[in-house]
């Protein structure tokens, strides 16, 4: 019985060495696994720096030199900006920044901010957002404040170019966009000026009208009155 | 064997992970992109083109630098139940030359002398189309590649002695800010032959018909 207990033992012994080298495997395939997975990662990280979103693109021309001709008083009014799908740069990026540019007044005092969609061509508006600054749709800007606009007074040889806060989602070259702003009907904004009418104007057509004009909600018809002129306000449209 | 084995598996996660990183560029390449700028703001209507040849240059200057395998003309009604198109072609020439060297047949629905049903809801969405509501219609996309280093003429030309065309209307860029010009002319000129020189008359107009070039 003694021996049979032996070899039993002298088995297990055995065993116990076999799956211990069985353990040995897959720590020795560890070494060609890390390798791999450290050349996935330098592909992956490669294959990000290739994003070209992190470098400033303009999504349609912009506005050229500045003018600040021919504002008319800006208190109470709104004024229509068409950023046209037929003039997008490229493959659209992920996000949209606009662009403001002031060259006159010390305050502007927005009442509401809105980016409406409508198809390709058409007056019926399909889509609208709220578009902010510091996160507020009806922002008051400083435009005394060296914070905001470093070369104080503005003018148009120093004109004040205020950026939007981002919008994320990207927009399609076979929509059309409206940019609108409405300017509060207050002393302040008698005195703003808008940086654009531009000879140069890129892409961009503007126009203004009475009233506030960015409340029209979806399946709302456009408010007319493009004449194809450079806008006043919305200078350039960027991926950030 | 061992050894190969081993970097069997790991090579091909990698292979997988790096397919599926070139598909989804590929989906975004195939994307709708401008390749020149088309017509921007509102349109007017020009009508009446029975016999008509409608040019419209797509000027190499004006390409936007995307990476495009096909190209896709957009072309524009205002008016009209039915248009029925004789022959549409592409000229190719040099950058600021006249003489063709190169035409490639357009088609839409398979054919260079297509009818089109402006009074179809599967063709044009809004009925009625007008000023307000232009049809938009996609002819078929064309498997060439536009380079800067040539210019382009989209010619369309409607049969003659058709009531139909009678009342067609063409769409009219209000705003000159488009890349691209047209003309038109009384009689056939889409079957110039490789040599002969793009017909005289462009005057800077905006084109009509033609609303956008694109990718897709």
């Amino acid at each position: 019985m003694r021996p049979d207990r032996f070899d039993h033992d002298k088995e297990t012994r055995q065993d116990l060495k076999y799956t211990f080298r069985i353990m040995e495997i897959p720590m020795i395939a560890l070494k060609p696994l890390a390798t791999f997975a450290l050349m996935m990662s330098v592909l992956a990280a490669s294959a990000l720096a290739q994003v070209p979103a992190t470098a400033l693109a303009n999504i349609t021309e912009g506005q050229g030199t500045i003018t600040s001709n021919s504002n008319p008083q800006w208190d109470g009014m709104s004024e229509l900006v068409l950023i046209p799908g037929a003039s997008m740069l490229g493959a659209a990026p992920s996000s949209m920044a606009l662009y403001l540019g002031f060259t006159g007044g010390s305050e502007a005092d927005i009442g509401n901010l809105v980016l409406y969609t409508t198809a390709r061509g058409s007056t019926v508006i399909t889509a609208t957002k709220k578009l902010t600054l510091n996160k507020s749709a009806d922002p008051s800007i400083n435009l005394a404040s060296t914070s905001v606009c470093p070369i104080q007074p503005v003018s148009s040889t120093n004109p004040c170019i205020i950026r939007l806060d981002t919008v994320a989602g990207k927009l399609s070259p076979l929509d059309d966009y409206y940019f609108g702003v409405y300017f509060t009907l207050d002393t302040n904004n008698e005195k703003i000026a808008g940086a654009g009418l531009s000879t140069a104007q890129g892409a961009l057509t503007g126009w203004y009208l009475y009233g506030d004009q960015t409340r029209v909600g979806k399946d709302g018809a456009l408010p007319s009155g493009n004449s194809g002129q450079a806008p006043f306000f919305l200078l350039y449209v960027a991926n950030q | 064997m061992k050894t190969v084995c081993r970097f069997a598996g790991p090579t091909l996660m990698m292979l997988a992970i790096l397919m599926c990183v070139v598909s989804q560029a590929s989906a975004a390449a195939s994307k709708a992109e401008n390749l020149e700028r088309g017509v921007i703001g509102p349109v007017s209507a020009n009508v009446s083109w029975s016999g008509y040849s409608s040019l419209n240059l797509v000027p190499g200057a004006g390409l936007i630098p995307i990476s495009s395998t096909q190209t896709a003309f957009y072309i524009g009604f205002t008016a009209g139940a039915t248009a029925d198109i004789n022959n549409m072609v592409l000229y190719t020439t040099a950058r600021g030359s006249s003489t063709i060297t190169a035409a490639t047949p357009i088609t839409y629905g398979g054919v260079s002398n297509p009818s089109i049903n402006l009074a179809s809801p599967s063709v044009c969405p809004v009925v009625e189309i007008s000023d307000f509501n232009p049809c938009i219609v996609r002819l078929d996309t064309a498997k060439l590649v536009l380079s800067a280093l040539s210019d382009y003429y989209l010619v369309i030309y409607f049969t003659p002695d058709d009531s139909n065309n009678g009342a067609v209307g063409a769409t009219v860029p209000r705003f000159s800010m488009s890349s691209m010009n047209g003309w038109y002319i009384s009689g056939d000129e889409s079957r110039l032959a490789v040599g002969a020189s793009i017909p005289s008359g462009n005057g800077g107009a905006q084109p009509e018909f033609l609303m956008y070039v694109m990718n897709d």
